[in-house]
């Protein structure tokens, strides 16, 4: 209480104490001058002699005042309203300082931002360590991560005793009919699932044990609110998906990206299950205790097991699993965001290099203010303190327009959609993001103040009072130091635009390549066929007759359908071989197979590059149910497979064996189709299997070639599909250009982000070259016009001042190309048809450094020109 | 005029001092300044610089209340005293100074 009450006193009664003590320090001195005139001295000596011995009264106050309680607040207290005070007079500056800080500040927090949204925030699942997702390998044909077929599953399941659980997932696609209907993602998952996860509904109940076979379905949280506006009431709801009605008994908690799917429905045991396909993936829980070394070992014994029981089917058998963290987003995301968060810092440094450069400036215009402080008996920490709190002060206010900057961004993030960055709509700045920005706030204080406070002068004190500061040697090394900063942040930009132009030239790249087929004019939607469309052909008779009438619009070129929609649908593939080589091939290729109607090639703008496309005589490669096995399979090969299979003959005629290993059946090739990037733009010429449509093998995704803008067409569609079938759903309708776009979408991001950052950075060291030049040219002024009277030329004025500028450039330049030289095999992953070390990329963004220093020394070096010696040796 | 031998005050030391002086009777600035020279037969000179802080420092820490009050020549001056807290840490400082001081003599042996 005592202390709080003297805190309180000193505090807000200061000036009451300071007066008390004023007196108190007065009344002493004339008790000593009372002294000195008893000993008997004239009154004169006795004056000087009694203030000699008091000695420097501001001194001896100071150091009463450092001594109270609360001298530390009262001190950083009377700091702050001097640095307010400070900041305040000089508006342009502090303003300058604030939106380069909040820029730096505001990039960050933004891209950390999506960082912690998108890597950070965990699943909702329960002790994520012991989680794992398992594979079936076949590691003698070169596959590691292979889906589990459903009898290995069950098996695994039955047997395993290092998971507490595993659980299998089956990607399936429901119609759900009703006031709207819409093809909903509608997985079927084994009933342990959830638990297996340890995840548990935020509404209702998981599936229970015995409810394999029970028609009930659980939503996922995303589907729950957008189709049912998030109303509880949704349970015990009747749903009606492609022509079963599933009761509704739970919804998931938020858990994108991994649990997005819209609809889960139960998957029951099957005692005889099929071991042939591969269709299931697998997720598991290690049980307490166990390493994953020990269940890899439980798993090897288990796949032989299996292997010596199913010889035929699995042969070579292996099983793997991976940790749960790879499901939140892919290692190349990881990747690429920790980039941006690098380069932000870069951005941010660069920032911060340039307020200490400014402050810096500002310092040495006030050091004869500051000598004067110290002569009065300011503590020299007091002023370090001083210059840091002014640093923090900027830095704070840079925060809060960095923050206001940061919320605008993300609010605009929100509604984009980036392929690759996961929660992407749900990027806030939360706490962890305002922790984040609260510590680069503090380091970025710290390091714009870092300098200024350095400087503060210890020596030469008196020297600085007495001479003006052109000619002190303080000043000379500030601009040495300021030269140095200006080096450092041309590093620092160096290596931005460096990794901006190695990624903009990779997504260029990327862009330019060849892609095979056309993409401009060309409209995709996808539909979803009710499963009455398996049986009597209904399916190829809807197909042919949306074909048919498409062709017959005036606006509509051509049109024609695939079973996976280019670029971003998934991939289904097999090992294929020449049947004249199946005994010596050891690994056969795997070749994705798309089943595709005559018209498709054409429609997509793939040619035709031997041979005859299909028609009407070439039938699916499958067995109709109840039907023999077709005689006469005809497959089209794209030219790269086609090469692979016959390096050194004709194809046209040559049979392969299609489904390689799994006992697939023999096809005559009969044509072979140009290349496509087929896969995405990033991964090279696809090696495909083309498969002619039919009764049993219906495309469902459709791609339209029209004369002018594709989505104009799209009413025109609409009208057809609904006259053919009023209760096909119809999605996902895009222009193929969007497609493409949208599936490089990250490097896009990673492009812009990039290719603004380093604006940036360039700009900030244009004004810091510009800031140091034309300080040192005004400066200097009495010296040109010293020299220019003497009979300097202009060009030598320009060298001594240019030079002075475009130094530290150049030796930037030299130190960032060395640095980001060595940096940039780590850009390796996120680029694409690009060296890191790329030769013309470097020189490209020297030139572009050196031209800016160039043009922030023009101004500044046109000035000392332009000096008038009469007015400049007046100056002095 | 004061000796020349003007030993730096050890740390502390000139708070006991102040304490010591104030024992007897309150005393303004000034007058502490002397008496303590005097009786530490001008061993210490008590700079105003060191006195100041000194003062402030035992009067915040309750050992010392202050009043203003008359000097023997009727001027107004700041008289300082102990209060009993502060005679409850002359003596403890006491205490610490004669174990101190005997420990030190025993080791530097001084007879």
């Amino acid at each position: 209480m005592q202390w709080l009450r003297l805190v309180w006193r000193n505090l807000f009664r200061k000036h009451a104490v300071d007066n008390t003590l004023d007196e108190e320090i007065r009344s002493y001195l004339q008790l000593l001058v009372d002294e000195k005139l008893a000993a008997g001295v004239d009154s004169e000596t006795a004056r000087r002699e009694a203030a000699i011995e008091l000695g420097a009264i501001e001194m001896i106050k100071e150091q009463v005042r450092d001594i109270r309680r609360g001298a530390l607040l009262e001190g950083l207290w009377t700091e702050l309203r001097q640095s307010i005070r400070a900041l305040r007079h000089n508006p342009g500056m502090t303003a300058m300082c604030a939106l380069m800080l909040a820029l730096g500040i505001g990039a960050s927090a933004t891209i950390f931002s999506v960082f912690e949204a998108a890597l950070l925030r965990p699943l909702p699942f329960r002790d994520t360590g012991r989680l794992v997702e398992l594979f079936e390998t076949r590691l003698d044909r070169g596959m590691n991560e292979v889906a589990f077929s459903e009898a290995d599953f069950w098996d695994l399941r039955d047997r395993t005793k290092s998971f507490e659980r595993v659980a299998a997932y089956h990607s399936n696609e429901a119609n759900l009919t009703g006031d709207q209907p819409e093809k909903v993602s509608a997985p079927q998952v084994t009933v342990e699932f959830f638990r297996t996860l340890g995840v548990a509904p935020v509404l209702g109940r998981d599936f229970s044990a015995a409810e394999g076979r029970a028609n009930v379905a659980i939503l996922g949280n995303k589907f729950w609110k957008t189709r049912f506006g998030g109303n509880a009431n949704v349970l015990g709801k009747l749903l009606r998906l492609s022509d079963k009605s599933y009761t509704v008994v739970g919804v998931l908690p938020a858990g994108e990206p991994w649990i997005d799917d819209q609809v889960y429905l139960p998957f029951p045991y099957h005692p005889n299950a099929d071991r042939g396909s591969w269709e299931f993936s697998a997720v598991g829980r290690l049980a307490k205790g166990v390493t994953s070394e020990a269940a890899k070992t439980e798993l090897h014994r288990l796949a032989e097991l299996l292997a010596a029981a199913n010889p035929k089917e699995d042969k070579g058998l292996g099983f793997n699993f991976l940790p749960s963290r790879r499901w939140i987003a892919p290692d190349s995301t990881r990747t690429a965001l920790r980039f941006l968060l690098a380069a932000v810092g870069l951005l941010a440094l660069i920032a911060c290099v340039n307020v200490a450069n400014l402050l810096l400036a500002r310092g040495l215009a006030r050091q004869r203010e500051i000598a004067v402080r110290i002569a009065l008996g300011a503590a020299r920490a007091r002023l370090v303190r001083f210059v840091m709190l002014e640093s923090l002060l900027l830095s704070m206010l840079g925060a809060i327009l960095g923050l206001t900057l940061a919320a605008a961004c993300v609010r605009v993030l929100r509604t984009v959609e980036i392929q690759g960055i996961p929660r992407l709509d749900e990027v806030s700045l939360n706490l962890w993001v305002l922790f984040f920005t609260l510590g680069v706030t503090l380091i970025t204080s710290l390091l714009c103040g870092l300098a200024p406070a350095l400087q503060t002068p210890v020596r030469g004190i008196a020297a600085a009072l007495r001479e003006s500061d052109r000619q002190t040697g303080a000043s000379r090394r500030q601009g040495r130091l300021r030269s140095m900063l200006v080096t450092a942040e041309v590093a620092l930009a160096f290596l931005l635009l460096v990794s901006a132009g190695l990624v903009l030239r990779s997504f260029q790249g990327l862009l330019n390549e060849h892609r095979g087929f056309a993409t401009t004019h060309r409209l995709m939607f996808s539909l979803s066929y009710p499963e009455s469309y398996g049986e009597n052909g209904r399916g190829k008779q809807f197909v042919d007759s949306l074909l048919e009438e498409l062709s017959a619009n005036p606006d509509i070129v051509s049109s024609g359908a695939v079973n996976v929609r280019p670029v971003e649908g998934p991939n289904y593939g097999m090992g294929v071989v020449a049947a004249s080589h199946s005994l010596t091939s050891a690994s056969p290729p795997w070749a994705g197979w798309r089943i595709i109607t005559p018209g498709y090639l054409r429609t997509v703008g793939l040619p035709l590059l031997h041979g005859r496309n299909f028609n009407e005589t070439d039938k699916p490669v499958w067995a109709e149910r109840g039907q023999p096995p077709p005689s006469h399979r005809t497959v089209m090969l794209s030219s790269a497979l086609a090469k692979l299979l016959f390096p050194s003959e004709d194809p046209i005629g040559k049979h392969t064996l299609l489904w390689k290993g799994q006992g697939g059946p023999d096809a005559e090739v009969v044509g072979v189709v140009g290349d496509s990037l087929e896969r995405g733009l990033d991964h090279g010429p696809a090696l495909t299997v083309y498969l002619p449509y039919g009764r049993i093998a219906v495309p469902s995704e459709f791609v339209v070639e029209t004369r002018g803008n594709p989505l104009a067409v799209v009413p025109a569609v609409r009208a057809v599909i609904a006259r053919l079938d009023p209760n096909l759903p119809l999605g996902d309708i895009r222009a193929f250009d969007d497609v493409v776009s949208r599936s490089v979408s990250s490097q896009r991001m990673n492009s812009v982000v990039l290719a603004t950052f380093s604006g940036f950075a360039l700009l900030l060291a244009s004004l810091g070259i510009y800031g140091v030049l034309s300080y040192s040219v005004s400066r200097r002024t009495s010296e040109i016009g010293l020299r220019m009277a003497l009979g300097a030329s202009e060009s030598s004025i320009l060298r001594i001042t240019v030079g002075q500028g475009l130094l530290p450039a150049l030796a930037g330049i030299a130190i960032g190309g060395a640095i980001a030289a060595w940096l940039s095999r780590y850009l390796e992953p996120l680029l694409f048809g690009v060296q890191p070390f790329d030769l013309s990329t470097y020189a490209a963004v020297s030139a572009l450094l050196l031209v800016t220093a160039a043009l922030a020394c023009f101004v500044p070096g046109r000035r000392a020109i332009r000096t008038d010696p009469a007015i400049a040796l007046r100056l002095e | 005029m004061p000796s020349s031998t003007n030993i730096a005050l050890l740390q502390g030391t000139l708070d006991v001092l102040i304490l010591k002086v104030l024992a007897l009777e309150p005393m303004h600035g000034l007058g502490i300044s002397r008496r303590i020279a005097q009786v530490t037969n001008d061993t210490f000179q008590v700079k105003p610089g060191s006195l100041f802080p000194a003062l402030h420092r035992l009067e915040e820490a309750g050992w010392l209340s202050a009043d203003w009050g008359e000097s023997e020549n009727n001027r107004r001056a700041k008289f300082y005293r102990l209060t009993k807290r502060g005679h409850r840490q002359l003596k403890q400082e006491t205490d610490n100074w004669s174990r101190i001081s005997a420990a030190m003599a025993g080791a530097l042996e001084i007879s």
